[in-house]
């Protein structure tokens, strides 16, 4: 890997990136991002952002641009939904992360967002990539569906080389035979990426399986592996959800999920240590 | 030309109709100051003669006759309600008529051109009160009004001070992506200098704020945007692409309200102009007068008046009312030369 000379860890066995946003640290805190697929209305999106907070979720997600499988599916609000974005910061003080998918946007989404996302179809989007990398918000990079390690470091670099150090990975599920999950959770890349880079990785367990059943049991393994974060689907009404609701996990769903992770994150003091 | 388009322009021609149908009554309400009694059958008789006269194709004289009949109803009922006029610099939505709303909702606002204007205008007894800026944090003194604040008989009534926060306008359905260009008063573009460089834009001046505005509503120019308040959004029908894109958000600017009358109610702060002899000493024999009464300066400002000459500008916490300050005038009236009292009044600090 030698061409990652910003993003690997060049022998420093103890060398981790840590990312402030607001009072959260990424990198060292476990931290568990929720919120609606995309942002869908005002109502929508402040009460889920309430039981996220609620819930004790360290960070709010939503998309307001939205890149769909089909051009006929919701497009996403665009500029409108990010000051519903804003104002759901406002109210809970959650920080926000939001997706950019084209580079006239990067600039307006920094406006309103603490966390600009690359989503999975973007990964290679190099000219995308290169104006990210131009501004001070941290960039959640996630994996693109049919990516090997080195190519998504490769796209991390780019970020880094443009002068931006703050790059959180995101492992989202990888296209295999398997058609019962909407795709494969690769949890092997979690400690395969601290061995070879010291940025933080976080997992996104609502796309790596689509399927609600599997969310919570994958969200633990995530923690187990040594992620440093989770990111999940959560919808106030998740059989209204004009995206993804079959992944879609309701509050009181959620709110358990994050108990179960904080009794697994606080067995797990001092196992690092053995 | 579709029909969305064209209902388009009908909204637009509405709009101009109805600002330009307030501008009437406007006026008609500062007619009101000149008449002795509101109903006037002489002018009525010429104002339809003229009207039917004016050639307008699909207009009839019996239509216009009937608009103006109902024109000239409202008219009259306005004037019967004897409103108090206050006016302030610049158009519809400038932060004078935002910080003239905060001190008293119910009167009316009157835009004028000049500062100058306001002046006069309140003097003449055209309009019962004035509004002006006498300070801004980042700006500092606004000189114009200083200066006419020097020559002034008028008497300062009240005071405002109007936190500034600064919106990015765009005309409804405008792509965030293709704004370029920013018109707005310089002051504003200033203050959100940062903003402008971080979505690459490029500031283009223009003499009023709320003008710029108004300016976007009507001529709707491609890829461009106003920095204004959020007043403006609502009166010129404009989307708020982002609010609060000022790069320092403790600015503030303080409004002098001003009368031919003085104060009758009661006040807590007095401003007074004065100026001092070339003496060694005599402006501080001045201040020193209230440092011995324990009276609290908020503001002290030298304006030049003549070349080599200052008048200063003193802003302390006390009425005219109270017997300290009343002793403390006298005093300092004594030491100093061409002595004003502006007034004593209430001021409203906007959270």
């Amino acid at each position: 890997m030698n061409s990652l000379k910003l993003t690997s860890i060049n022998g420093e066995k103890n060398k981790r990136t840590v990312i402030t946003v607001d009072n959260v640290k990424v990198g060292k805190d476990f931290v568990v991002i929720g919120g609606p697929c995309s942002v869908e209305s005002e109502e929508q999106t402040l009460e889920t952002a309430r039981k996220v907070k609620e819930a004790g979720g360290d960070m709010l997600r939503g998309g307001a641009f939205k890149p769909r499988t089909s051009p006929y599916d919701f497009q996403g609000l665009g500029l409108q939904g990010l000051k519903i974005l804003e104002r759901a910061k406002k109210e809970t003080g959650l920080p926000v992360v939001t997706e950019v998918t084209d580079p006239r946007d990067v600039s307006w989404v920094c406006e309103y967002a603490d966390v600009l996302q690359i989503g999975t179809r973007n990964m290679q989007n190099y000219s995308l990539l290169k104006e990210v990398g131009k501004v001070n918000r941290p960039v959640l990079l996630k994996r693109g569906m049919y990516s090997t390690l080195k190519e998504w470091l490769n796209c991390a670099e780019y970020i880094l080389a443009e002068g931006n150090p703050n790059v959180i990975l995101c492992e989202r599920g990888i296209r295999t035979h398997e058609t019962y999950t909407r795709n494969t959770l690769d949890l092997s890349i979690v400690p395969s990426v601290k061995e070879v880079s010291h940025l933080p990785v976080i997992v996104d367990p609502s796309h790596g399986t689509g399927r609600l059943s599997l969310i919570e049991s994958m969200s633990l393994a995530s923690l187990a592996a040594g992620a440093d974060g989770i990111m999940v689907e959560v919808h106030y009404r998740p059989e209204e959800a004009l995206c993804d609701k079959d992944q879609a996990m309701p509050p009181e769903m959620f709110a358990r999920l994050v108990k179960k992770l904080r009794i697994l994150q606080s067995s797990m003091i001092g196992m690092n240590e053995q | 030309m579709s029909l969305e388009a064209i209902r388009k322009d009908i909204d637009l021609v509405d709009s101009k109709i109805l600002k330009l149908l307030n501008h009437r009554m406007e006026l008609v309400l500062m007619a009101n100051k000149f008449k002795v009694q509101i109903e006037d059958k002489e002018r009525e008789k010429q104002l339809l003669e003229r009207i039917k006269k004016t050639l307008a194709d699909l207009i009839k004289p019996e239509f216009t006759e009937r608009i103006y009949s109902e024109i000239i109803k409202e008219s009259k009922k306005l004037q019967e309600k004897d409103y108090k006029l206050m006016a302030f610099q610049g158009e519809h939505g400038a932060f004078g008529e935002v910080a003239s709303r905060e001190w008293d909702s119910d009167l009316v606002t009157v835009p004028c051109t000049q500062f100058a204007e306001v002046f006069e205008g309140v003097k003449s007894g055209l309009y019962d009160y004035g509004i002006v800026p006498v300070e801004n944090t980042l700006g500092g003194a606004v000189a114009e009004v200083n200066h006419l604040l020097i020559n002034t008989e008028l008497k300062v009534v009240g005071a405002v001070g109007l936190p500034i926060h600064l919106c990015l306008l765009a005309v409804p359905g405008t792509d965030h992506r293709e704004i370029r260009r920013v018109y707005s008063h310089p002051q504003a573009l200033s203050q959100s200098r940062n903003f402008l460089s971080r979505n690459r834009l490029d500031p283009v001046h223009y003499y009023d704020t709320a003008g710029a505005a108004s300016m976007l509503a009507e001529e709707r120019p491609k890829g461009a945007a106003a920095i204004a308040n959020k007043l403006c959004a609502k009166l010129y029908h404009l989307e708020i692409v982002k609010e609060n894109i000022e790069d320092l958000d403790k600015n503030m600017t303080r409004f002098f309200v001003l009368s031919k009358e003085g104060n009758k109610n009661e006040g807590d702060k007095t401003s007074i102009i004065f100026s001092t002899a070339h003496k060694a000493g005599t402006l501080f024999r001045v201040l020193e007068v209230f440092a011995k009464q324990d009276i609290n300066l908020t503001r002290i400002e030298s304006i030049p008046s003549d070349p080599g000459d200052y008048a200063f500008f003193l802003d302390f916490i006390g009425s005219d009312k109270d017997e300290k300050v009343q002793k403390v005038l006298v005093q300092a009236q004594e030491i100093a030369a061409n002595f004003k009292v502006l007034g004593s009044y209430k001021e409203r600090i906007v959270e």
